[in-house]
């Protein structure tokens, strides 16, 4: 898919703000195809909900432009907002009335008909495991749930863009495989998904293609695999032993595609290109300086590190 | 209409939250009706006493002069403002009084409000013309009645004077007339007509009743708290983070405060309604013709949204909101004689209170009272006026307040 | 209030009752609600009303000559009535109407020429269907007959053929003068009532005072709730501290906000007023036991529901409808003149008791001894009110 393909669900290009003199977002652009789910990787206050909130035209913006489906969207354009599905970071959700009443107002908002509504309304619910506790109160629903019902109302108008900010945070690890599980059927339906989080597990298990955004700026952007060669990283192999480590670390250098090697406390790391493969190679000429391999780890580069390298700064901080 | 439309939905959402919250119930029916019976309960044996005074007199003299001062007495108690009875001595007569004076007296004593007491000898020295003196005791304490009681006796005396007066200028000067001859003139003297006539010209009363002022002071005063529950919500779907919702929707910005206005203006113009209803089947208020009603509650409701949304765009958050919303509605609520008629005080306060929106809807209905309808469109007008300035002020505001 | 049963209690009970003071003193608006608006309405209360109740008569004497400025005087001169110059009927009219004036007297233009010519007049008078406007007819009705004599002497002799009118009139005002009048005497007995023996702002002073106190301590509830919502009291639950210690400590808080409400209403009423509050210790222990049962309601309120705008309302209608039936609005004497049965039912009131006690040491220069039996009826309502707001605490907070 190229750059401005026709049938890219999202376009924008320049995305520029400011508060006073701090520029919180500059320049952001970047495209997203149906199906495709992508993934907007930073630390934060990097710029991510201020990006999204100008895609989704909650925001005026200082300069740039936003195509959804091909029609541009402004803050004031009714139109091409109807398309986008918009999940907040914060729950955004009303406490006193039930699920099923949240469902239907914002559905009513974006024009749905009553009687596909109703419809869909039960579908979502379904979709997001509340169809049980559909007339209760959301106060009175457990902080995951509130969470589902939170994703629920951004989906429940088929956009075809869906927008999730951050929509794991502070949730438990059963809520959050659940959360990822329907992101990725999601984007097996054909929807467009973009989806920012600090989490990189996250990004790396659910999105085609990442952005890297630090200090309002994208600073890479591709596959994973792409980030990572772009980067020039290199699988780890990390082996825990005993013996002459200077030895074997000179004897495994020998092999051809092992980049360097070091002795760390109690045992060597390697690093190495496609390590899989050459692992019988360099655990034997290890075993034959003399030292006694207790255990081995083959760590494939990471987005983190990916991100350390590009931004000087972890993820997390 | 896609801008109606929404703001409809927003509308029907908002009232919703409200009536399952039931504070508004509290705010806007059963605070002000509950507050109005009890000022009604409290107040209304006091307002609603008619004028009635227990006057006694004594007469020690028994002369004709005394038995037409006893004649004059008897026409004020057909008049219906007092009773009249004789008893024996002045000490018993001021024992009455005194009882009367005491609001904390033996309720099964005599009492009175004021005495009248007829000197022995008093006719004799009347007719003889060296004048007379009669006394009126009156009861500190109950100053109406014993102030009713010396204006009936000066009355009374005055009449005599000018008998006294037109009967002896018949006579040339120099010429003193003998008790007969004067006798004989006193009928056609006290037939002469006084030149001077005091017509009543009634005034209508463009006042409210007791209870129906309390509840109208009381609603007004507390519709300020319902409608502050529409105007609000713009704060409270920032808290719920739903705002950001509602801006991602394909509806313009506008018809989320249009929402807000609508449903301010549903719950103000609702309570105040049922009020209306409420008080004039079970406490008997008497609020006038409903259609000057319902122009003149539609007028104070927009007012205070007006109000209450520039409160509302200044605050933060909800609770300051809340606090603002109290504060503006207390002081124009005290000011604008919701509590106590400060409108009837006349003077520099009276003229402050019509910055209040709530003096003018009282007044307005006050007009009503007064029996014309067309006599409310300046409250109205001073309503609409406030209501529209407020609100173009707290446009401006508001549109920075529908931010995520 | 309930005693702590060990030092440990107490303190923490402080640490509770100090973190609420806090807390409340920290919103600039309650500053307003504690501390500003009760001097606003003794302010606007006093000057409202405290200038006594004389019934106000209006006069338009425009234009109506001598014989018109007399009988405008005269009225003016009798004893208890207010009256106002208005420089039109119009105007005249509408203040009766709308109440600011209980009657109204209009002296037509050329009232003094037609009179002396032998002619008649009509004056207006205006007034309501009430009993006040209709007693200061009397007023004017004895003014028109004092001014007639002369007239109607004249008219007379005319009448009787003996002289001409202006003659006549001559010869009547050197009859008068020499004719003695009879003399009207007045004297008035017994007391005068409670609050007519007070200064303008003094009567508003202590009412106004026991009205906020109360009104206050119910904007307590909202703050207990607000503190179970957050989780708070559940947590102070899970420290080893036992529900009485922490309404304790929450009604402390209350207290010690509804003392400071007091002492500056006291002060600031008398330097700014020069209102007398009778017997600094007696007031100071008025203030002390009535504030306490504020307090324990506030917490009741708080212990009993669930939603602080509920609370909120229904604290709004219990504060100013216990005042109002507590003698706080109406005089308790004037109420009990009127009707007595609701004279009885406001003694279920804390605030008639308070007031009493007041009344006890403003007016008849009373001590604490004097005033013992109202101490005792307060510290019993809110001994009471606690334990209830403890029980319903307790269910609250371990129950839901």
């Amino acid at each position: 898919m190229g750059e401005g393909s026709p049938e890219a669900v999202l376009r924008c290009e320049g995305l520029r703000k400011s508060y006073g003199g701090l520029v919180a977002v500059d320049g952001v652009g970047f495209h997203i195809a149906p199906g495709e789910t992508y993934g907007l990787l930073g630390p934060n206050g990097a710029g991510k909900t201020t990006s999204i909130s100008m895609i989704a035209g909650l925001l005026e913006r200082d300069a740039g432009e936003v195509m959804v489906a091909g029609k541009p969207l402004t803050t004031r354009s009714t139109d091409a907002k109807r398309v986008v599905g918009l999940v907040p970071q914060d729950i955004a959700i009303y406490p006193d009335l039930t699920a099923r009443e949240n469902l239907s107002f914002f559905g009513r908002l974006y024009g749905m008909p009553k009687v596909e509504l109703k419809q869909r309304v039960a579908e979502v619910l379904e979709i997001v495991g509340l169809a049980d506790r559909a007339g209760d109160r959301a106060e009175e629903y457990s902080g995951g749930m509130k969470r589902r019902l939170n994703i629920g109302i951004g989906l429940l108008h088929r956009p075809r863009l869906l927008i999730l900010d951050e929509p794991t945070v502070g949730v438990d690890p059963q809520s959050r495989n659940a959360i990822l599980e329907s992101v990725e059927r999601l984007s097996v339906e054909g929807m467009a998904v973009l989806y920012t989080t600090h989490y990189m597990e996250e990004a790396e298990r659910l999105c085609d293609r990442v952005a890297i955004i630090d200090s309002g700026k994208i600073v890479a952007e591709g596959t994973r695999r792409e980030l990572v060669e772009l980067v020039g990283q290199h699988d780890r192999v990390r082996l825990t032993a005993t013996g002459d480590l200077k030895a074997a670390v000179d004897a495994a250098c020998a092999i051809d595609g092992v980049k360097g090697a070091d002795v760390i406390d109690g045992g060597i790391d390697f690093l190495a290109d496609r390590a899989g493969d050459r692992l019988i190679e360099i655990l034997t000429k290890v075993g034959a300086s003399g030292v006694i391999v207790s255990s081995v780890r083959v760590e494939e580069p990471n987005l983190e590190a990916v991100f350390l390298h590009l931004t000087g700064k972890a993820l997390r901080d | 209409m896609a801008l109606l439309r929404s703001s409809l939905l927003i509308a029907r959402k908002d009232i919703t939250q409200r009536i399952r919250d039931r504070s508004v119930f509290i705010w806007g029916l059963i605070a002000p009706f509950g507050l109005a019976l009890i000022f009604s309960f409290v107040f209304n044996p006091v307002s609603d006493s008619e004028f009635h005074a227990e006057y006694v007199v004594v007469n020690e003299d028994g002369g004709p002069v005394a038995d037409g001062f006893e004649a004059a007495l008897a026409n004020v108690e057909a008049g219906g403002i007092a009773t009249i009875r004789s008893v024996e001595s002045a000490e018993e007569a001021r024992r009455q009084v005194e009882v009367g004076s005491d609001a904390f007296a033996d309720e099964q004593l005599a009492r009175a409000d004021a005495a009248f007491l007829i000197p022995p000898g008093f006719s004799e020295g009347v007719l003889a013309g060296r004048g007379g003196e009669l006394t009126v005791v009156g009861a500190r304490g109950s100053e109406l009645g014993a102030y009713v009681a010396r204006a009936v006796a000066e009355g009374f005396v005055a009449e005599l004077h000018a008998v006294d007066v037109a009967v002896k200028t018949v006579f040339p000067p120099g010429v003193e007339p003998t008790a007969e001859q004067v006798g004989a003139l006193i009928p056609a003297a006290m037939a002469v007509a006084s030149p001077i006539a005091v017509e009543d010209i009634s005034a209508g009363t463009k006042q409210l009743d007791g209870t129906t002022q309390m509840t109208a002071g009381m609603g007004v005063f507390f519709v300020f708290f319902t409608v502050a529950f529409g105007v609000s919500g713009l704060l409270e779907e920032r808290q719920y983070g739903t705002m950001t919702r509602l801006l991602a929707a394909p509806i313009r910005r506008e018809s989320i405060i249009l929402g807000k206005a609508i449903t301010s203006f549903v719950l103000g113009v609702g309570s105040l309604a049922v009020l209306v209803v409420a008080s004039t089947i079970l406490l008997g208020a008497e609020w006038g013709d409903p259609l000057g009603v319902a122009v003149l509650v539609v007028a104070v409701v927009v007012s205070a949204m007006g109000v209450l949304a520039i409160v509302a765009s200044v605050a933060r958050t909800q609770e300051q909101a809340g606090m603002f919303a109290s504060i503006v509605s207390l002081v124009f609520g005290l000011l604008g004689g919701t509590f106590f008629p400060v409108d009837q005080v006349g003077g520099v306060l009276s003229k402050v209170s019509l910055i209040a929106p709530h003096a003018w809807f009282l007044r307005g209905l006050g007009d009503l009272a007064g029996g014309e309808v067309a006599a409310i469109w300046p409250s109205v007008g001073a309503l609409l006026t406030f209501g529209v300035v407020t609100s173009a002020g707290a446009w401006v505001f508001l549109k920075k307040a529908v931010t995520p | 209030m309930g005693v702590p049963e060990k030092g440990c209690d107490a303190v923490k009970a402080l640490v509770i009752g100090a973190n609420s003071v806090r807390r409340l003193l920290r919103d600039r608006a309650n500053i307003f609600f504690v501390f500003m608006l009760p001097m606003l309405l003794i302010l606007v209360l006093g000057a409202a009303f405290g200038g006594g109740s004389d019934p106000r008569m209006g006069i338009v004497a425009e234009g109506s000559g001598r014989l018109g400025a007399e009988l405008a005087d005269s009225v003016r001169q009798t004893e208890g009535v207010d009256v106002r110059d208005y420089p039109d009927k119009d105007a005249l009219v509408v203040a009766v109407e709308r109440g600011q004036l209980e009657a109204g007297l209009i002296i037509p233009v050329g009232y003094d020429d037609t009179l002396r010519g032998g002619g008649s007049v009509a004056l207006e008078f205006v007034a309501r269907t009430d009993p006040t406007s209709q007693a200061l007819r009397n007023t004017v009705d004895s003014a028109a007959v004092r001014q007639g004599t002369l007239l109607r002497a004249a008219a007379f002799a005319e009448s009787q053929g003996v002289m001409e009118f202006s003659d006549a009139l001559e010869l009547a005002g050197r009859v008068a003068e020499a004719s003695p009048e009879v003399l009207v005497t007045q004297e008035a007995v017994g007391e005068p009532f409670v609050f007519q023996r007070l200064g303008t702002f003094d009567m508003g002073a202590y009412s106004q005072l026991l009205l906020f106190i109360f009104l206050t301590s119910m904007t307590g509830s909202s703050a207990l709730i607000q503190s179970r919502r957050l989780g708070v009291s559940r947590r102070m639950l899970a420290t080893p501290t036992s529900v009485g210690t922490i309404l304790a400590g929450e009604s402390l808080g209350r207290l010690a906000v509804a003392l400071v409400q007091g002492l500056f209403i006291i002060f600031g009423s008398a330097i700014v007023f020069g209102v007398d509050w009778g017997d600094p210790v007696a007031a100071a222990a008025i203030v002390i036991v009535f504030s306490m049962g504020a307090a324990a309601t506030g917490m009741l309120m708080g212990a009993v529901f669930k939603n602080d705008q509920q609370a909120g309302g229904l604290g709004v209608v219990i504060g100013l409808g216990l005042a109002a039936l507590g003698g706080c609005m109406l005089p308790l004497s004037i109420m009990k003149l009127f009707s007595p049965g609701l004279w009885r039912v406001a003694h279920v009131t804390p605030h008639a008791w308070g007031i009493e006690a007041f009344e006890e040491i403003i007016i008849r220069d009373g001590t604490v001894a004097d005033i013992g039996l109202q101490l005792a009826i307060l510290a019993g309502f809110a001994a009471v009110v606690f334990v209830l707001a403890t029980w319903r605490l307790r269910v609250a907070l371990t129950r839901s």
